[in-house]
């Protein structure tokens, strides 16, 4: 693109608004493709789903490049374009799964190493003087230009100048490392499936929604209302053991209580809310856990990693994750008003089941296509979509507490209910798309 | 379980349906045993609800919450109208695990109107039943869709 397309997307984003394009223009799409989610470390998988020699597991970077992650003989992890050196077939079609020995194309049979290296080339005489190196490099499956792991999560990137993977975390890295904290052994892995939940709509509402703390008790008021009309006729034995009860009421939180859960930005538009308090805080402590924890880090620490409490961490654009519920959502665009989201499940290894039980809860309560809070979501995004259609004004504003977030050495740091994690969001979306990495 | 004929669990199966076709969800709701579940699992052959997540699983707690949120006039998902059609076949009467239930599998495509679009569901049903004062009463209703692990549209009522 020349600079006078990136003075245009430059002027699609002000510090207080919005061109209404940037939702509904299939080209904008087309270029956050190229640009943002083709330079950005985009989650792949975890390790834990690939435990042994071959085991694979497939996604798509962008809405349309096909990977592979992959385990080889050594231990090492790649990630690998999924697109044969021959013809370009796809090399693995199905989600996820083991293969022994060697992967082979489907189509004339070419045969790669689990590191992606060529193995074998059927009838290789017919390349002889042909000016064709059977050994070349060109013929392995290639890796994405980046790829690297931290704490058992995968990241890769489709290019090579984005800068390498802890520094482009940043300060967020906490985060993560809250996550693993949380568990005793200080690892987690994969547990209870992937949920998949499609969103006709542009992905960037959901990421502008996990921290806009101004619409829970509008958009969920409904389910805290019934939740509690409906609890309050039971008698107290019967609620008290069920995490639903800690679970739901919390949406409907006041505005003084999610302002005070604070945001806090870091470059790359990664950012959350909460970290001393949040809609999670209150929720029981199970003793089996709580004992397994004191075991592992003993009391100082252990309430350390207790007391980081935060509510959605985003890592710009595709990955957030819910630290004191060990849930994360994947973010999968499609196209310019289509995208999944896969919510994931984790188990704190170390810790005793219930733990793994609450967060599975959480999934289909909260996360479920079918759940009590996922379809109003997405039906405030639907309705963004298409009233953005209208004529009647081509932007929209975030001027929410704009001029008082306060820089704080990696990160900027404001009010729960301001519009900070926007300002953090959109400061990336215009470096990412205007070249200023 | 040859007691109970095949056409007396059919015009059971035939009212539940019905009540979910209007959706009517108070008188759904009532179908259900104290204990009663509403499952369907996200994943093939689910063994477990608890330790695997599913689209649902839902209790009687969970079914009051949810058929109260559902008439709620703020939750924005349900302000369309919603309007399905059931049709059953391929029932089955099998032994139950405990004497007093009746096992009954089934084969179930759903047609939703919802936001001005249908919506096509498959599913195979497996009801547990139990007769109670000369009615049935459904203890487990579990919903497995063809394509459960698929990316799914917001559903805001049960199959
Ligand atoms: S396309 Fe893969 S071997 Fe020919
Ligand atoms: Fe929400």
């Amino acid at each position: 693109m020349d600079a006078k397309s990136n003075k245009l997307i430059d002027e699609l984003v002000e510090p207080t608004r919005i061109h209404k394009s940037v939702y509904t223009d299939s080209s904008i799409f087309e270029l956050e493709m190229e640009r943002i989610w083709g330079q950005a470390w985009i989650f792949i998988g975890h390790e834990s789903q690939i435990p042994e020699s071959g085991d694979f597991f497939t996604t798509n970077i962008n809405h349309r490049e096909p990977v592979l992650m992959i385990r080889d003989k050594e231990d090492c992890i790649h990630v690998l374009h999924n697109r044969c050196a021959h013809k370009g077939a796809k090399i693995v079609e199905e989600r996820n799964g083991n293969v022994r020995g060697a992967l082979r194309c489907g189509y004339h049979g070419w045969t790669y190493n689990f590191d992606g290296s060529i193995l074998n080339i059927p009838n290789e005489e017919g390349y002889k003087d042909t000016g064709f190196d059977v050994k070349g490099s060109c013929n392995n499956l290639q890796p994405l230009a980046q790829s690297d792991c931290y704490r058992g999560f995968v990241f890769a990137t489709l290019s090579s100048s984005t800068p390498p993977l802890k520094e482009w975390l940043g300060g967020a890295i906490e985060c993560i490392d809250n996550l693993c904290d949380r568990a005793p052994e200080g690892e987690v892995e994969l547990a209870g499936g992937i949920l998949r939940y499609d969103h006709p709509c542009n992905w960037k509402f959901i990421l502008e929604n996990l921290n806009d703390t101004m619409h829970p008790m509008v958009v969920h008021q409904s389910i805290v209302q019934a939740a509690e009309d409906y609890i309050k006729t039971l008698p107290e034995e019967a609620t008290e053991h069920r995490s639903e009860a800690e679970i739901i009421p919390p949406f409907g939180a006041s505005y003084t209580n999610f302002e005070n859960s604070g945001i806090t930005g870091f470059p790359f538009g990664h950012h959350y809310d909460g970290g001393k308090t949040s809609i999670h805080a209150d929720y029981t402590v199970f003793p089996a856990y709580h004992e397994a924890m004191m075991q592992a880090y003993g009391e100082e620490r252990t309430r350390e990693i207790y007391s980081f409490n935060t509510h959605n961490v985003l890592y710009y654009p595709s990955l957030t994750i819910k630290c004191a519920i060990q849930n994360i959502r994947v973010i999968r665009p499609i196209s310019v008003d289509r995208f999944v989201v896969e919510s994931w499940s984790f188990r704190l290894k170390g810790a005793p089941e219930e733990m793994l039980q609450r967060t599975v809860l959480y999934s289909r309560l909260i996360n479920s296509s079918m759940g009590m809070v996922g379809p109003d979501d997405l039906e405030v995004y639907r309705r963004m979509q298409e009233g953005l259609v209208s004529s009647g004004s081509d932007w929209i504003e975030y001027h929410r507490q704009y001029g008082r977030d306060k820089e704080l050495g990696d990160r900027v740091v404001g009010g729960g209910t301001s519009d900070l994690d926007m300002r953090t969001q959109f400061g990336a979306w215009k470096n990412y798309m205007t070249g200023n990495l | 379980m040859s007691a109970h004929n095949l056409q007396e669990i059919e015009s059971f199966l035939y009212l539940e349906s019905s009540y979910l076709d209007q959706p009517d969800l108070d008188k759904w709701v009532d179908l259900f045993t104290e204990d009663g579940k509403y499952w369907m699992p996200a994943s093939e052959t689910q063994k477990d609800p608890l330790n695997h997540v599913s689209h649902i699983y839902d209790d009687r707690v969970m079914m009051e919450i949810r058929r109260r949120n559902f008439v709620h006039p703020r939750s924005s998902s349900k302000n369309h109208l919603t309007r399905c059609s059931h049709i059953i076949g391929n029932i089955q009467i099998n032994s139950g695990e405990n004497v007093d239930e009746i096992n009954v599998t089934s084969n179930m495509h759903v047609i939703v109107w919802y936001r001005e679009e249908q919506q096509i569901y498959a599913a195979r049903c497996k009801h547990i039943l139990l007769k109670q004062e000369e009615k049935f009463k459904i203890r487990l209703k579990r919903v497995d869709l063809i394509n459960p692990e698929a990316p799914q549209k917001s559903l805001v009522v049960y199959l």
